[in-house]
Parts: structure tokens; sequence; C-alpha cells
């Protein structure tokens, strides 16, 4: 298969996974804070360097603002206080996100909704669009565009139920979908907010591996919003653990198993079990906490 | 699919026919012949024949109303009438609707200004506005239209309003991350939710659009099956109403079934997703 997802950007100039060293920051978050109107603060204080092409996993308890500061990132929430830059803003598309709930449009096919999401990344969502999508026997005319959604499709082993709708794939199977939607317009920044909360465990591993490979050949940023810690520690190159509300960086540690990974192999290594342990440590540290 | 399964559906879908015929016959043979027994006529007028009429000569009334004879009433003119009167209200009513209840639903602000017009002019008594549509337009089609449309335009606006309404937001809010505007998540997000819902409260429309129109042909007095009713009430023909009545719910049921048909053709998708 021949993909080229055009991150030349995110090559080894930038980012060297196997050593954990990372050149250039994509985001940069300094000393950001968020109160609602009725005053009530939600993150007091939070700052954080995301590199190009890492994953940063971020747990914390429930109500610390984790998809807050997702939310804020994706510029659906406006700061009370501090800044998030993003220092390579260019021509590319930027920023996706992937959330807990479904964002499939059901009334469009697999292969549709990633051609659809696809081609975001040089036409925006215009009516045009809709005209050639409203129809699923009229989608996919472009025979380059056809081409790269079936090789995003066998990605995620989505290609022989590409004819289906949403209603007709299994939990595992629209999540990947969702998944496939969120890095079809190529973002150099992607936003998981508890992407797979919803799965059973098996499944769920099964979907990091697949999550985890595509991140790392597209080169994305990613900042991940999860409770599970050991997805958490899976997929991310650094974990942050967020205190209570009004939250800040209580904990945070870079995950050193490269970018090469097993999912099911590396949970049962002795350095994943130590750091599973820590983060689990400083989290119920925060958990008990007044 | 499995044979016995296919078997059982098919077994099960007899049944219910049969049930079905099986009440029918009950009804019609209680109409028939239960107003027939003398002793209960000093009850109620429903035992009277005179009121309630019965199958047997409403039979024949429609047969005679459908293959009328020289100088006898022909009912397929007044029928086509009202149906199209109908059709064309219901039209124009779903159409307005829905392009309100997306436009609205769009924008809070548009819904902030206009919420209390619209519970004003919903819970006005519409048919009152038949007298001024009269004005307007005459003794006409046209204001048998009119009546149609403003009633079903609410049905279908409050409809399309929740459809539209009941987009996730994290749909929503994924189309803006991409880059959509307002303009786009409305056209691109939010009209599909319309069209299922709009398609929702077709059964309702049709029905409302039926009385609508012959509520206002018996008061502009237009032909139509309205106006037939009106006949049937100055002249006391309990069988002529009772035929009216029959032939307008057995189209209704036809237009009902048409909708709902091309629902499922059209909206596959929606009903097992939710």
């Amino acid at each position: 298969m021949t993909i080229n997802f055009n991150r030349e950007k995110t090559s080894a100039r930038s980012l060297d996974l196997n050593h954990g060293q990372f050149a250039e920051s994509m985001i940069e978050i300094r000393g950001l804070q968020f109160a609602y109107p009725d005053g009530t603060s939600v993150i007091g204080d939070i700052s954080q360097s995301v590199p190009i092409g890492s994953t940063l996993g971020v747990v914390g308890p429930s109500g610390c603002g984790k998809s807050t500061l997702l939310a804020i990132i994706a510029g659906l929430l406006t700061p009370t206080g501090g800044s998030i830059e993003l220092p390579l803003k260019g021509s590319d598309h930027q920023l996706a996100m992937l959330f807990q709930q479904d964002t499939v449009l059901p009334w469009l096919t697999v292969r549709a909704n990633v051609a659809l999401f696809a081609r975001f990344k040089s036409h925006g969502l215009r009516p045009s669009i809709f005209r050639n999508f409203a129809r699923n026997r009229n989608v996919l005319r472009d025979p380059a565009l056809r081409k790269r959604v079936d090789e995003l499709l066998a990605l995620v082993d989505l290609s022989n139920l590409a004819d289906r709708y949403p209603y007709q794939l299994s939990g595992g199977q629209r999540r990947r979908l969702a998944f496939l939607t969120a890095v079809a317009p190529e973002p150099r920044i992607l936003l998981l907010d508890e992407p797979l909360s919803s799965l059973d465990e098996p499944t769920r591993v099964g979907v990091h591996q697949d999550m985890f490979r595509i991140s790392r050949l597209m080169g994305m940023t990613i900042i991940l919003v999860t409770h599970d810690l050991a997805e958490a520690i899976s997929l991310s190159d650094r974990v942050v653990v967020l205190s209570k509300a009004p939250s800040s960086i209580s904990f945070e540690h870079d995950v050193p198993f490269g970018s090469e990974r097993n999912m099911l192999e590396l949970r049962n290594t002795p350095e994943f079990l130590q750091l599973y342990g820590d983060v689990w440590e400083n989290l119920s540290a925060q958990m008990v906490k007044d | 699919m499995d044979a016995t399964v296919v078997r059982k559906r098919k077994s099960s879908a007899w049944t219910i026919w049969s049930l079905r015929a099986v009440v029918l016959a009950f009804f019609l043979l209680g109409w028939q012949y239960v107003p027939q027994i003398t002793g209960l006529r000093h009850i109620s007028p429903i035992f009277n024949p005179f009121f309630v009429s019965s199958p047997s000569r409403v039979a024949i009334l429609l047969y005679q109303l459908s293959f009328a004879k020289d100088g006898q009433t022909y009912v397929w003119p007044f029928l086509a009438n009202t149906l199209k009167a109908t059709f064309i209200g219901v039209a124009i009513g779903s159409l307005l609707g829905a392009f309100f209840g997306l436009i609205v639903s769009n924008n809070a602000r548009t819904r902030q200004v206009l919420s209390p017009f619209i519970v004003f002019f919903n819970s006005a008594p519409r048919i009152a506005f038949v007298p001024i549509f009269v004005i307007i337009a005459g003794a006409t089609l046209t204001a048998n239209i009119l009546t149609a449309v403003i009633v079903i335009f609410f049905l279908v606006f409050y409809n399309a309003y929740s459809g539209g309404s009941s987009v996730p937001a994290v749909v929503v809010n994924n189309a803006r991350i991409l880059g959509a505007s307002s303009r786009e998540i409305m056209w691109q997000i939010r009209l599909p939710y319309v069209f299922v819902w709009t398609f929702a409260s077709m059964p309702n429309a049709i029905s409302f659009g039926i009385v609508a129109v012959v509520t206002a042909e018996i008061l502009d007095g237009t032909k139509g099956m309205g106006q037939l009713l009106s006949q049937s009430i100055a002249s006391v023909d309990a069988t002529l109403t009772f035929s009216v009545v029959v032939l307008l719910s057995i189209v209704g049921a036809l237009l009902v079934g048409i909708a709902e048909w091309i629902e499922k053709r059209t909206l596959h998708w929606w009903q097992p997703i939710q």
C-alpha cells in the first residue's frame, strides 16, 4: 500500500520518538485558566508544551476540566486566562477532534463518511459537497479521492464494510470509522476526548493498536483525554495528571516505549506496570484530596 | 435469513391480518344489525338507522356516487377538488414549515425573537381564518389551499424545528472545529435531521390537511367533499354523510400509506440507529 500523508514536517527533523526527543512544539499551553460565567473555576493554571508528532495523555479526577481543556484548544470555549499557541499554524488543515459520542453522519455510508471528511482538507464544508454526497451512489467520482478513501478504509479493516451504513456496524467498527473521519482531513493536531470509553476492553485494545499505528504514520500531534490509565500510557509519549478543579498539573511522566508498540504485549511489561502504578498512585492521591 | 424465522414472520403477519378482518367484520355487523333492534332506539339515537345509516346503504350509495348515471351526483369531481387542495396545501405547508423550522433551529437569536409570535399564531384557531381567505381569494380553491397551508405549516414547523434542534451537539461542534460556518452546518448537518422529523409529521399533516380543506369547503361552499357534507346535513342524509366520511378515510389512509412507504425508502438509515 502506498500512502503519502504529506507529513514531511513531522519527519525525523522534528521528531525522534525512539529517543524521546522532540525538536519543535506544536501546542504551547501557558498559564491556562478557565472559569464559568458564574465564577466557578475549572482550570486553575495549566502550562504544557506538546512537541510535534507526540501524544500527550491527560488523566485526572472527574470534573477537573480535562474535556474543557480540549474544548478550549479546539476553539469551542474561550479561556479566562493564559494562552494557547499553535506555533506552526499554517495552510494545512490544522485541527480535528474525536468525541466520546458518535459524530459520523448516519445518512451516509462508511465510504461516503470518510470521503466527506477527507474533502475537508481541500474544500471545507460547502453545499456543493452536500449535493455530491446527498446520494451515496454519486460519491467519489474523483478517482484520486476514491483511491485515498480506499486506502484509509484499509488502514482500519473497514474496506469490506464500505457500503454499509453506520447503524449496520458494531461498536468497535463505528469507533474505527469515527477515528477515520477525524484523521481523514489530515489534521496536524488531533484531540481525543475519551474516544473509546463506550467499548469493551478487548475491542478497545484492538482499536488502540490501529489508532497508534495510524497516528504515527500520519505524524499527528495528539492530546488524549481519558479516564483509562492503561489507554493513556499505551498511546502517549507523556502522561500528565490533573489535580481536582481548579486544576493544575500535579504529575507528569514521559512514557519511554518508543513508536513501535504492541498494545497487548506492552501491558505485561514491568515498565508499563511500574508506570501504571506511579500514575495511579498520584491520581488516587488527587481523588482523595479535599 | 433462517427459513424458520421467515415462516414465523409470515405466520405472524397472516395472524395479524386475520385478526384485523375479524375486528372489521364485528364492526360492520354491529353497525348493520344492532340499530335494527327496535327495542334499543329509545336508549340513544345511535341505535336508530335514520341517524347512523348502515354499511350496506353506505356501500350502495358509494357505488352510485362512483358510477353515477344521468342526473345523479358523481363523486369524483368533488373528491378531485378536495384532494387537489389537500395536495397543494400539504406540499406548500410542509415545505414552508420545514424551511422555517430549519432556519429557526439553526439560529438562537432568530428563535428568541420569533418564539412569542410563533406561540401566538399556533394558539389561534386557524380555521377562523377561512372568512379572511374567502375575502382575499373569493370562495375558490385558493382559499381552501390557504386554509390547509396555515394548518399544516405550524404542525410541520414544530416537528422540523425539533428535528433541527435534535442534532447532537458533538456533531455540530465537530463540524465547527473542521471549519464549517453556521450556514454550512444548517444545510449539511441539520437538514437531514429536519427531513426525518418532517417525514414523521406527514401522516398527521395529511390527515389535518384533509380536515382543513373539507372544513373550508363546508364554510365557503366551494365544490368538494365538504360541499357534499353540507348537502347531507341540509337534507339530513346520514347515508351520504357516512359515505363521504368513509371515502375520505380510505383516501386519507392510502395517502398516509404512500407517505410511510416513501419514508421507509428514503430514511431507512434513521430508524435502526435510534
